[in-house]
Parts: structure tokens; C-alpha cells; sequence
């Protein structure tokens, strides 16, 4: 049987990473000096102003919703995460992107109607350079994605 | 004689099995059609009328919107219990997860507990002062359920040489 799915990587849009959006996220959720302070952060183990890993992991999986949406996969939910290991930080004003290579997985999805996929993700600086690495189980629409295959 | 916290130790002080229940926390309607509108802003993920229509039947949690929670309890934590412990007992930084999952969905006013124990603490000096604390976490709801798990690599950093007294910087 023909796979609907697309077996090469996608590459989603970049979204830049000003200040003020870095501070937003790490008041509320990692209000931690490396991402509140910039004199703070110089002195810290990341020598800089950067973004929560936590931030950096929504926005990568926002990233591949909208890739696989765009794509015709029915994304339904994130699942689970194998693994998620942070490279670099990302500073202040970086942009980041993700790629996604999708695959199929033997796991049942836990959600009706859905298979389960595993997703490897990357993510990416503006530089190219990995800041995170992801390998994450998502249920995908079953129903829709045999109608975008034909 | 002075009591010893989490990320209040050197590396070398913290015992792996030591468990800890560090916060709880109430999720409310607005805060996850907030953070949803940021991280998955899909109408049946955002818009309480269209998620009735989804395949959970009403607004749930974003599974990053949990784990976030989760280091902000930890941080608030760590607020109580290392004040004025401003290096690398306290100052560490995440390096890896592994077996993440999210095992029931949370609503709007659901509550979780957090809990964290240590695991292992692997034989390795990493960039020549630090070293890593395994830790698995795990979240519960209203219910005795657990909702979400993993586990994750903290960087701690050691002892130094000169110091003998953890307490002092």
C-alpha cells in the first residue's frame, strides 16, 4: 500500500525571537536571570540573553503543526517525546525553523481515528546551525489523510 | 546546623532517590486559549465553541503548556528554598529529556501536583565543573491520575576544590 505521506523532510517558515517575546515566555513559565537579564545572563553558563528550552520546544512544535498542516497531514496532537535534547541556546533576535522527516511507527496512537507517526525534528538558527534536536510521536488524522492522498 | 535544599548543594551532596512534591498548580480557561493562541493557535485548539467539535470535546491543555508549568514550579521552588544562592548549585541548565508523555488530557480547571526524584547521577565532569542530575517527573491530576512523565538532564555543578563548606559561596 502506498504511504500518504510525504517520506521527505519539510522545512517550516522561521520565527524570529525578539526580547520582549523571550521575557514573556520565561516571566510567566522560567523566570530564571539567563532569561530575564541580560547582565545576568553574560555572567551565566549561556553567556547570554537566551530563550527558554521550554520556549524553544512550543515554538518548534508550533512550527511543525503548521509544516504538516501545510503539507496535507492531519496533524491531531503531540503524543509523546522520545527524546529532546537542547544544542545551543538561541540569543536574543535569532531566528528559528524546524525541519521535520516523518515516519511511520509500529505504536498504537492513543486517540480514535489517528495512527501514530514519529516525527524527527530539527531546529534550527538562522545560521543553519541545530539549537534542538526532537524525536516525537504524533496521532494523525486517519480519515483526512487518506483523502488528501487521493 | 543548617538544612539542605534542592539546588541548594554542590553536585556532590544530592542523594539520587531523594523525592520531592514542589508545587501544584490550577489551570484556568484563559490560560490555555492563551498559550495555545502562541503555540497552537488552530481554531479547535483556541476557540472554546469549535474545540467542543474536536476529537477531546472542549478545550484541553497544550502538552507544552504542562511541562512549562512544570519549570515554573520548579523555579518557584527553588525561590523558597535557594535564596541568595546565586551560582551553579542553583544555576544549571537543562540539557536532554527522554520519555516524555502525556498521558490524559488536562481542562480548564483541572489541578496537578508535580513531583521530581532523582534517578542517577552519571560518572561524568562535563565542561570541567558541572555535573548531571537524571531526574523523573512526573504530574498528577485532581483525580490521583498521572497526566504527564520524563525524565531530564540538569547540569549541577560540583564542588569546588577550595570550598569544604557547601554552604558557603
Amino acid at each position: 500500500m502506498a504511504t500518504p505521506f510525504p517520506s521527505d523532510h519539510m522545512e517550516s517558515k522561521s520565527i524570529e525571537l525578539d526580547q520582549s517575546a523571550i521575557a514573556a515566555f520565561a516571566s510567566q513559565f522560567d523566570p530564571q536571570p539567563y532569561h530575564l537579564d541580560a547582565s545576568a545572563a553574560d555572567q551565566s553558563i549561556f553567556g547570554g540573553l537566551c530563550a527558554s528550552g521550554w520556549h524553544i520546544a512550543a515554538l518548534a512544535t508550533r512550527l511543525v503543526i503548521e509544516t504538516l498542516l501545510a503539507n496535507g497531514l492531519p496533524f491531531v496532537e503531540m503524543t509523546s517525546v522520545s527524546r529532546l535534547k537542547w544544542s545551543r541556546p538561541t540569543f536574543v533576535n535569532e531566528k528559528i525553523s524546524v525541519r521535520v522527516t516523518v515516519a511511520t511507527s509500529d505504536e498504537e496512537s492513543p486517540i480514535a481515528n489517528t495512527r501514530c507517526q514519529t516525527l524527527e525534528i530539527e531546529v534550527c538558527n538562522g545560521n543553519g546551525a541545530i539549537v534542538a534536536t526532537m524525536t516525537a510521536n504524533a496521532a494523525i488524522a486517519i480519515d483526512a489523510a487518506l483523502a488528501a492522498s487521493t | 546546623m543548617t538544612d539542605l535544599y534542592l539546588r541548594d548543594r554542590w553536585f556532590e551532596d544530592l542523594p539520587v532517590g531523594e523525592f520531592h512534591v514542589f508545587g501544584s498548580h490550577t489551570f484556568s480557561e484563559l490560560e490555555i486559549v492563551e498559550f495555545a493562541k502562541n503555540f497552537d493557535p488552530r481554531p479547535e485548539s483556541t476557540d472554546p465553541e469549535q474545540a467542543r467539535l474536536n476529537h477531546r470535546q472542549g478545550l484541553t491543555a497544550s502538552p507544552w503548556l504542562l511541562a512549562a508549568m512544570w519549570m515554573r514550579k520548579m523555579v518557584d521552588y527553588m525561590e523558597v528554598y535557594a535564596q541568595g544562592v546565586n551560582d551553579g548549585r542553583r544555576n544549571g541548565a537543562g540539557v536532554a529529556i527522554s520519555d516524555l508523555q502525556w498521558l490524559e488530557p488536562v481542562r480548564p480547571g483541572h489541578t496537578l501536583t508535580y513531583t521530581y526524584e532523582i534517578v542517577a547521577k552519571p560518572d561524568q565532569v562535563i565542561r570541567e565543573k558541572w555535573g548531571m542530575i537524571r531526574s523523573r517527573n512526573e504530574a498528577f491530576n485532581q483525580y490521583g491520575n498521572k497526566v504527564m512523565q520524563f525524565e531530564i538532564d540538569i547540569l549541577a555543578e560540583r564542588r569546588p576544590k577550595e570550598s569544604g563548606d557547601p554552604q558557603q559561596q
